[in-house]
């Protein structure tokens, strides 16, 4: 194998799939990326086997084959080189050294055979159907950040991407929830993805694909099947195992029947959350709202520091109510929505509260209170 | 084969089994059986860590020689007044030890009787019983009391023989079981002899029965624990407790240094055992354990022994109650007892401080063994770091000795000494501060000594008991589950749990039962964060089970306190005002419990003058 490749490309195909490999493993090969060169490109592939990302780049292929080295190093080497280098890359004759200049510089990396690296099997994935960036980027956006960590309800720990009907019409569902709050995106069903299954896609899955998006403008087509899902971007493939479990039955906990309707301009509430739920100490961050007649007044207590109070004008009109939330879930939730005004529903001080987003009608978040 | 009754000696044996489970069980009820019989003196003898020989020699009534037939009989007890099994005032009731003993082992009882006035009778007498079988009695020739020889003991059932430990670990059991019946009876002498040496002896104790019972735990524990512990006395409705509770930063690495007794009877209960890790719960660190004596005097109504053949354990007719009291006595007792860490802390440091090569390595080596926690998390603490602190702290006080001692520059001397040059100060239980060393311990002058004070250990524990207070206060804020998780449990963990929902409600855990060995948990901590609701309830069902009591909820929320305390406070290497140092210094004397960090560490030395001038050859 021998290649030479400009540094900027190298590098940025590197950073794709790089973050994928663990700092420690106990299998060696899993610390290496795959290098596969051939026809004028070359391809870099990594892997935790549960997740592998494969990302191909133009490349001047002298010789075509395939080796593994190291995946940090690699990286760390090709960021520390100067702009706009080429880097030379070539494999020795017996198969046991890859040689990297670039300049003056020279390196010399150990590598492990290409037929050690694990290779994921994908098996048929019956279902297919292509999302546009921007759509797969709403999905994870306004969801992601109600991924629960914590690891005994693991399938909590992923988003939950399914086919429903929302008021007839076929949807594509995105939802994931912590047990203290909950996100659903949903849009319409793309063509060929009736009758998917059910599936939940790792966090992990979940931040490396947010990644590929932000740098990609196009089509992605998603195949999937019951135990796999593959995310193909014009340069890149992500190939992940799903989470094995069932997601809870959400639409059970979504209130239909709140009354108490509040409107109130997303960003001034953000900020006034933010600002009262400095005073509070605590981890949890209580901040309490008291809705009025066309008034919402906001207010944290900290045994230490004192009280915070600020008072924003909305629009309301249901009673008197007093309720308390995590200001963090609350300010999460306001960095989501992209309308002028959120939109909450409230039934009592004890039961799940829903905030709606004036400017996207297929966003819906669930808060439940804290008692403080 | 056919239904039919065991023969007796197999009844015996089988008893055996329970009862004499080893060399230790039989020191026990023989030395029980002495006490019940009203001896001043009990003198024990094992050869051969009790496979061999044990013998036990008492003072005490003594039997005739009809008595001494009936006595190696099953069930034969003169210690049941009335016939009435709930009203239990002796050590012994079932009349099972000594046929079970003589079932097992050659056994030899010699006995003089005296009667009710002190009246020696003329004859004493002598029976023998080997592996149940009685020999005819004989005339013999004793003083006054019982004298009993068991020697080979388990040689009729080669399987328990097998499975003895080593005559060490033996005779270690067997001195333990001496050592907590000692206790509970100062008014007695005792002793232990292993056939060469006398590894035990305690002289009868005085008239007052409390001056009596504190020699007695000296001469037993130790002297240190007479300096590093603190008296309880405390009652409730009929409940009496006293005794003595060591000093959190006196703890040990095992819960082996408890000593409980319930009406005279040492056990080892876990409703106590639970009660005292109440008490002690924020004071020290989980590996942790204080070393406590204490004696609970009740209504011989209101509890049952006979529920463990050896009597180790006993039920309380109101449990909580029993640990309400022992958790507030403690509670209670360490409160008033105001600034106070282990002597053997300061004791240590000063061993460490001799002039020329440290002699005091010995003693630390032992330290850091005894105390592994001190060594991981405190660094300095026992530590050469801990030695130059200490060397550096007489350059001040023994002016023109220092030579030798090489007083590092890095002293940092107040700059304007004046300023805290307050007369009033040195009388306040810490001192006035001179100085900080490090950037990390704080120096101060007392009327007769100095005090050494860790300023992150210290700070620490000031800023958790403000935020523990703060917790107390305004109750516990919960976050409502969206999904509310159900914990499938045993039936009997579950209910338990039900009985206590308001309990864990108030600790900010909302659960419900959910039919039959299920609980669904609504509402937990909101200082939990996200948390594994599952393993929680778990634990609390099994601590519930093990301790009847749930501490594991409070120790989660006091744990996350005490990380912000961590987080919230001074950390060492940040150098200090006069003004701060003395604002710290009295903020420890107001603050309960500041004598040691949440681990159980100190947060202070005190040096003695007098100590001082000892190292100086001025004593």
């Amino acid at each position: 194998m021998e290649l030479t490749i400009e540094r900027g490309s190298l590098l940025k195909s590197l950073g794709h799939v790089q973050s994928v490999v663990e700092r420690r493993n106990t299998i060696p090969i899993l610390s290496n990326v795959l290098i596969e060169a051939a026809d004028g490109s070359v391809s870099f592939t990594a892997t935790d086997l549960d997740l592998a990302i494969v990302d191909t780049v133009d490349a001047d292929v002298k010789q075509s084959g395939a080796t593994t080295v190291p995946a940090h190093t690699l990286h760390d080497i090709v960021r520390k080189l100067p702009d706009g280098a080429q880097v030379a890359i070539s494999l020795d004759a017996d198969g046991a050294k890859v040689k990297l200049s670039a300049g003056r510089s020279k390196f010399t990396l150990a590598c492990l055979p290409r037929d050690d690296f694990p290779v994921m099997s994908e098996g048929d994935m019956p279902f297919r159907f292509d999302l546009g960036a921007a759509d797969l980027k709403r999905l994870i956006d306004k969801t992601r950040f109600a991924i629960s960590t914590e690891e005994t309800r693991y399938y909590l720990n992923g988003i939950y991407l399914h086919a429903a009907e929302t008021d007839g019409v076929q949807m594509l569902r995105a939802v994931a929830t912590d047990g203290h709050r909950l996100a659903r995106v949903e849009l319409p069903l793309p063509e060929g993805a009736a009758g998917i299954p059910g599936v939940i896609v790792p966090r992990k899955t979940v931040s490396e694909l947010r990644k590929l998006i932000d740098e990609n403008d196009e089509v992605i087509t998603i195949a999937l099947s019951d135990t796999k899902i593959r995310f193909s971007f014009r340069n890149a493939i992500v190939t992940s195992k799903l989470i094995d479990g069932t997601f809870p039955d959400y639409d059970r906990v979504i209130p239909s029947g709140n009354d108490k309707s509040l409107e109130v301009d997303t960003k001034l509430f953000a900020d006034a959350v933010d600002r009262v739920s400095t005073i509070s100490t605590d981890k949890s961050r209580a901040v309490k709202m008291e809705l009025d007649t066309d008034r919402l007044t906001l207010s944290a207590t900290s045994p230490e520091n004192g009280t915070a109070t600020e008072e924003i004008s909305a629009s309301y009109g249901s009673g008197e109510l007093t309720i308390g939330f995590n200001s963090r879930y609350m300010l999460d939730i306001a960095d989501e929505i992209e309308g002028d005004v959120a939109r909450f529903q409230f039934a009592d001080a004890a039961a799940p509260t829903l905030v709606l987003d004036s400017a996207d009608e297929g966003a819906l978040y669930v808060l439940m209170p804290m008692r403080v | 084969m056919s239904l039919r009754l065991l023969p007796e000696n197999i009844v015996n044996q089988i008893a055996a089994g329970e009862v004499v489970e080893r060399p230790a069980s039989v020191v026990k009820e023989l030395v029980e059986n002495a006490i019940d019989a009203g001896a001043r003196r009990i003198d024990v003898i094992m050869t051969g860590g009790g496979r061999s020989l044990i013998a036990v020699t008492d003072d005490g009534r003594g039997m005739t020689g009809d008595e001494l037939k009936l006595c190696v009989e099953r069930h034969a007890t003169s210690k049941l007044d009335d016939d009435d099994l709930l009203n239990i005032k002796h050590l012994g009731f079932r009349g099972e030890a000594l046929p079970s003993i003589a079932s097992v082992s050659r056994l030899t009882i010699g006995s003089r009787k005296s009667d009710a006035d002190g009246m020696l009778a003329d004859d004493a007498w002598e029976l023998a019983v080997t592996a149940g079988q009685k020999s005819n009695l004989r005339p013999a020739s004793l003083p006054a009391g019982t004298r009993i020889e068991v020697r080979d003991l388990f040689f009729a059932t080669p399987a328990r023989l097998k499975f003895l430990k080593a005559e060490r670990t033996e005779f270690g059991h067997a001195i333990d079981a001496v050592r907590r019946l000692a206790m509970a009876h100062p008014d007695i002498g005792f002793s232990v002899t292993d056939g060469e040496r006398t590894r035990l002896r305690v002289r009868e104790g005085s008239a007052d029965l409390f001056e009596a019972r504190r020699a007695r735990l000296i001469d037993i524990i130790g002297r240190d624990f007479g300096e590093n512990s603190i008296a309880i006395d405390a009652g409730r409705d009929g409940y009496k407790l006293t005794g003595y509770a060591g000093l959190p930063t006196f703890s040990r690495g095992n819960a082996q240094y408890q000593y409980m007794f319930v009406n005279g009877r040492p056990v080892r209960d876990r409703v106590l055992q639970g009660a005292i890790r109440g008490a002690y719960s924020d004071l020290l660190a989980g590996n942790r354990h204080p070393i406590v004596a204490l004696f609970l005097d009740l209504d011989p109504l209101s509890v049952d022994v006979n529920v463990h053949p050896a009597k180790a354990e006993v039920r309380f007719e109101d449990s909580g109650r029993v640990r309400g009291l022992i958790v507030s006595a403690i509670k209670h007792a360490f409160a008033e007892a105001g600034l106070r860490t282990a002597t053997t802390a300061s004791q240590a440091a000063l061993g460490s401080a001799r002039p020329g090569g440290y002699a005091g390595q010995g003693q630390l080596s032992q330290m850091s063994r005894n105390r592994p926690v001190y060594s991981q998390h405190a660094g300095g603490y026992g530590t050469p770091g801990m030695r130059e602190t200490t060397l550096q702290s007489y350059a001040p006080l023994a002016q023109g000795n220092t030579e030798g001692y090489a007083a590092e520059p890095r002293a940092r001397m107040n700059e304007n000494p004046g300023e805290i040059e307050d007369a009033a100060a040195i009388n306040y239980p810490l001192g006035a501060a001179r100085g900080q060393l490090h950037e990390t311990y704080v120096i101060s002058q007392t009327a007769d000594g100095i005090v050494i004070v860790d300023q992150h250990a210290a700070h620490e524990r000031l800023v958790y008991e403000r935020v523990k207070q703060a917790l107390l206060e305004n109750g516990v804020a919960r976050q409502i589950l969206l999904l509310p998780e159900v914990v499938e449990l045993d039936p009997g963990h579950a209910d338990r749990l039900v009985e206590r929902v308001d309990q864990l409600a108030e600790l900010g855990l909302v659960l419900e039962a959910f039919g039959d060995g299920a609980v669904v948990v609504r509402e937990v901590p909101a200082l939990l964060g996200e948390t594994n609701v599952i393993g929680l309830v778990r634990d609390l069902a099994d601590e519930l089970a093990e301790l009847d009591q749930s501490l594991g909820l409070r120790e989660r929320l006091e744990e996350v306190c005490s990380t912000m305390a961590c987080h919230g406070s001074v950390r060492a290497g940040r150098a200090l005002t006069g003004d701060e140092m003395n604002a710290l210094l009295r903020e420890m004397e107001a603050t309960p419990n500041a004598g040691q960090c949440s681990h159980g560490r100190p947060t202070f030395v005190e040096l003695k003058l007098h100590d001082i001038e000892k190292l100086f050859g001025r004593r």
